[in-house]
């Protein structure tokens, strides 16, 4: 797979201050842009923000909103926290899979859609919970969830 | 030698030649200039600069408190969790408590912190079993790994040690990346460490010794990666990569250690010689 075209990451770094405190919020948008963080940002970020790579990379590694693989199109996460457990989470994650046609954690082959589970969004009165590309839809019903196509 | 690490006691795993920057230390020894304040350890009784941990008051008492992640040259970090001592009837991490006002009783043997060094143990067991420093302690201790978190005992208890080493004197080549089980010692992208200059700074402060090195006609081997020793200009010995060289700047040499005291001896000599009454005359008449 060639590189992504990183033409519009000069202006992403240079909307933030040089500062080392900007690590988190630079890679976050650049996980909101190109859906992963392309290696050559990663560089691009230690070189602006005077970071070793390794602490960089060691930023990427440990939160579960970034990564190294293009996620789809469109994000799908079922919580799957205590309260989504009790309503029923494990349901309605077995008719996503079915009906996105795509594993829990996976993206799929066709890059549309990227599957996942997390723990407890915040919204525990709405379970069980399924976020769509970061909005919330509460009191989903396994069957319910079906319905949405992508 | 990585198979048998140091003590991790003062000075035990940076190698001369790679100075420490100042701040390195920082939070780790006491303040002289603080006032002393005055407590026990143990019921002895001890004054410290204000500030002190209690792992240094343990040491002035000769009380010894085990320790793994901590290291006398580099910022405490607190991630082995098994200097753990009783202060005010809670657990404290002692590499990292500061003792601030007089008064303070810390227990290094108590019911409850023997207890919680024993299941510490038994989970640090699990992730270095065969570590002939952890083994030493799992039986000092009486302690077998819990099976339920002998997952990937891959000889690293993820204390840091070897990052914070590399951040203090080299390029911080390596980071703790991942979480949870999958956290692991690594360059970045996985791959052998890049920004690398293989002067075993990392190696040597690793308590377990996970990682190794090896040495041979003159090449160095650590992660995955070669480095060729630049020869000591006086007695050819290697004890220097070209790369760590690079690092230090500033026209490094390559000198070995033994030729490097050899040469700052005689200077100093001579210096004492030009000092003395007759000095001058003698040093030009040799
Ligand atoms: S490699 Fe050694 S020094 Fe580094 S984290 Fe693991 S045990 Fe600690
Ligand atoms: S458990 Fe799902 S929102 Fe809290
Ligand atoms: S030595 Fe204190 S926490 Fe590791």
């Amino acid at each position: 797979m060639a590189g992504p075209d990183l033409s519009a990451l000069p202006e992403i770094l240079e909307s933030r201050p040089a500062d080392p405190s900007e690590l988190l919020p630079l890679l976050t948008m650049i996980q909101g842009r190109w859906r992963h963080l392309p290696q050559e940002a990663l560089r691009a970020v230690a070189a602006r923000l005077s970071l070793p790579l390794a602490r960089v990379f060691a930023v990427a590694s440990f939160y579960r909103s970034l990564s190294f693989q293009p996620k789809g199109e469109r994000l799908v996460q079922v919580c799957c926290g205590t309260a989504c457990h009790l309503k029923g989470a494990r349901a309605v994650a077995a008719s996503l899979e079915k009906s996105l046609a795509v594993r829990m954690g996976a993206t799929r082959e066709d890059g549309r859609v990227t599957l996942e589970s997390v723990n407890c969004v915040g919204a525990c009165a709405l379970a069980p919970v399924v976020m769509l590309d970061g909005t919330v839809h509460g009191k989903v019903s396994g069957p319910g969830a079906a319905g949405l196509r992508l | 030698m990585p198979g048998e690490p140091d003590s991790c006691a003062a000075g035990g795993g940076v190698p001369a030649g790679a100075a420490l920057p100042g701040e390195a230390g920082a939070g780790s020894r006491p303040r002289l200039a603080e006032p002393l304040v005055e407590g026990t350890v143990d019921g002895v009784r001890v004054a410290v600069p204000r500030g002190a941990t209690i792992l240094e008051a343990a040491r002035l008492c000769a009380i010894e408190i085990p320790t793994l992640c901590h290291h006398e040259g580099l910022p405490p970090e607190g991630s082995c969790r098994l200097c753990l001592s009783e202060t005010r009837g809670s657990l404290a991490v002692s590499c990292m408590y500061p003792l601030r006002e007089s008064g303070f009783a810390a227990l290094t043997r108590s019911p409850a912190v023997l207890e919680a060094r024993r299941y510490v143990l038994s989970l640090l067991v699990c992730r270095a079993p065969r570590a002939p420093r952890i083994r030493k302690l799992a039986d000092e201790y009486g302690v077998s790994p819990d099976p339920r978190f002998m997952r990937d005992p891959d000889g690293c208890i993820r204390c840091g040690r070897c990052v914070r080493a590399c951040r203090a004197s080299g390029p911080e080549a390596i980071a703790l990346c991942g979480r949870g089980f999958a956290r692991l010692v690594t360059g970045p992208f996985g791959r052998p460490p890049e920004a690398c200059v293989g002067c075993l700074a990392c190696a040597l402060a690793c308590p377990t010794g996970k990682i190794a090195f090896s040495e041979r006609d003159g090449v160095r081997r650590i992660w995955e990666r070669e480095f060729e020793l630049a020869p000591c200009p006086e007695c050819g010995k290697r004890a220097f990569t070209r790369e760590q060289l690079a690092f230090l700047g500033g026209g490094a040499s390559a000198l070995c250690h033994s030729c490097r005291r050899r040469l700052m001896a005689r200077e100093l000599g001579k210096a004492a010689a030009l000092e003395a009454p007759g000095g001058p005359a003698l040093l030009r008449a040799l």
